[in-house]
């Protein structure tokens, strides 16, 4: 089994991480356009989509029965599956792999639920090292903004309602996603993470994510898909 | 007072839980449902409550399990993953709050045939311990052992073979039958090792029903009348020859001379045998 570290594979693979609202799903499908326009073989790979296991994780929020450690757990088998189905298998096929959140997403969230930072790196340890890691740093206010007015409301467990520090949703919500900033704050030297301001003009963050990875990817044997 | 094996998960403290758990352990078909059955009743005579729960039974998982394993496309580590969502379910929602009453916990499986299963599989060993190390330590664990060649009748006289009790997922080539004698070999291989490991006492699996469950029983009374023995779960140093020896009084080890081959089996290195095969499996990637 491979413990977490770079990949030798022929493929690419570039995730985004940030808190809800901070843009990222945005960039990434723009970055996702782009590559294809390039002529990039380009497969997108979304967070908790794995055929096999979604089905529990929503039953699981659906009637609020996830504690901190099956929440934890349920995401790593839903990881686990698109890592062993998906995402390994493309990248040896050379394909450029786009991750809309990827193992910072867990520690983050999983080690606020008050599970152990090292364990639950260890718990990943199966994941493959992306090329590149782009954390879209927004303040908590702006966020929040984008979020409520975009939204019906928040989810139970977005909002970290099982964790009892509110009851009042939004009250919660706005704590539970202080605390995963603070988290990602600290994964950024430690994992290395490429920081995007996502206060910028979009375009703007687009440009410096495209100029990043099209550095990566000068030296990776182009897979054009069939004309 | 209770303890897990590394970490503690959020919000559990382990002061409360002052239950007993005992675990049966064994390989598919071993008889360990058989003997719960008779368990439950005798203790509850005694007028102990008692919780039985075994693996695949979470209120979360066993159905997502169930499906995902009709697909025969689930990957060695989701598999390991799902099964220990199940387990840190059954943990949380039903052995930890029996244990809080003062249960007495049975269960039908527990984190070590998952561990085996995995190791089996090619899964690195300090990935699948460092992902079961929340699990809380047993009171107990008898493990209900049987040479493979005393296990095919009454696997597949029974109900046939089956895809995963074969190990057709890692043997897919070979026909059933001879996939599942090197599976379950395999198995009962990881099983030896880990029963050193975390001291399992050993209860010879072949003689009938009755005599299994006699020797259990005894066992488990050793264990509720809180009788002083040595830590169940010291790491297999010289002195681990001294306390089997002990636990052997009670519930009856196998004969010397086959716990001498399990010895020598275990330090030609099952694991480094996994490994291999994990080897094999990388190979392709």
């Amino acid at each position: 089994m491979k413990r977490y570290g770079e990949h030798r594979f022929p493929g690419k693979l570039f995730v985004v991480e940030g808190i809800d609202g901070s843009g990222k799903s945005t960039q990434l499908m723009l970055l996702h356009q782009w590559l294809q326009a390039e002529g990039y073989g380009v497969v997108f790979s979304e967070w908790n989509s794995s055929p096999l296991v979604k089905e529990t994780t929503r039953r699981g929020k659906k009637k609020q029965m996830l504690t901190p450690a099956t929440f934890c757990m349920i995401h790593a088998t839903d990881f686990a599956d698109r890592m062993e189905h998906n995402i390994i298998p493309l990248l040896k096929a050379g394909a450029v792999v786009l991750c809309d959140r990827y193992i910072y997403t867990a520690f983050a969230r999983d080690v606020v639920r008050g599970m152990e930072p090292k364990w639950v790196r260890e718990l990943y340890g199966f994941a493959v090292k992306p090329t590149a890691a782009f954390y879209f740093r927004v303040p908590l206010d702006v966020a929040m903004k984008r979020i409520l007015n975009g939204r019906a409301g928040v989810k139970f467990y977005e909002a970290g309602m099982d964790l009892d520090l509110s009851e009042d949703e939004e009250e919660s919500f706005r704590i539970f996603q202080g605390r995963i900033l603070e988290e990602y704050e600290k994964m950024i030297p430690e994992f290395d993470l490429t920081v995007v301001d996502a206060a910028l003009p979009i375009e703007e963050q687009q440009a410096q994510m495209r100029q990043i990875v099209k550095a990566k990817l000068a030296a990776a044997k182009r897979l054009r898909v069939a004309p | 007072m209770r303890e897990t094996y590394g970490v503690v998960l959020p919000d559990l403290n382990l002061a409360e839980l002052t239950g007993k758990l005992i675990v049966v352990e064994g390989t598919d078909g071993v008889g360990r449902s058989t003997q719960i059955k008779l368990l439950k009743p005798w203790l509850e005579q005694q007028g102990r409550a008692v919780l039985d729960t075994g693996i695949k039974r979470s209120l979360l998982a066993s159905r997502g399990i169930q499906q995902a394993k009709e697909g025969h496309t689930l990957g060695r580590i989701t598999l390991s993953l799902f099964y220990a969502t199940d387990f840190a379910d059954r943990l949380t929602h039903g052995i930890v709050p029996a244990l809080r009453a003062g249960f007495v916990v049975l269960t039908d499986r527990y984190i070590y045939s998952l561990m085996a299963r995995a190791m089996v599989r090619g899964v690195d060993p300090a990935w699948v311990r460092n992902a079961y190390s929340f699990a809380l330590k047993p009171d107990a664990v008898f493990y209900l052992r049987i040479g493979v060649v005393d296990l095919i009748p009454r696997v597949v006289f029974s109900r046939g073979f089956d895809y995963w009790e074969s190990g057709m997922d890692i043997h897919p080539s070979e026909d059933m039958y001879e996939s599942f004698l090197k599976y379950q070999t395999a198995l009962l291989a990881q099983f030896d090792t880990l029963a050193q490991e975390y001291n399992f006492e050993v209860v010879d699996a072949s003689p009938d029903i009755r005599t299994v469950f006699e020797r259990l029983r005894a066992g488990i009374a050793r264990v509720l009348s809180g009788e002083p023995r040595e830590p169940l779960f010291a790491v297999a140093a010289p002195a681990a020859e001294t306390e089997q020896a002990t636990t052997a009084k009670v519930v009856e080890m196998p004969a010397a001379s086959e716990r001498a081959a399990a010895a020598e089996k275990t330090d030609q290195g099952s694991v480094s045998q996994a490994l291999a095969k994990a080897a094999e499996g990388d190979a392709s990637r």
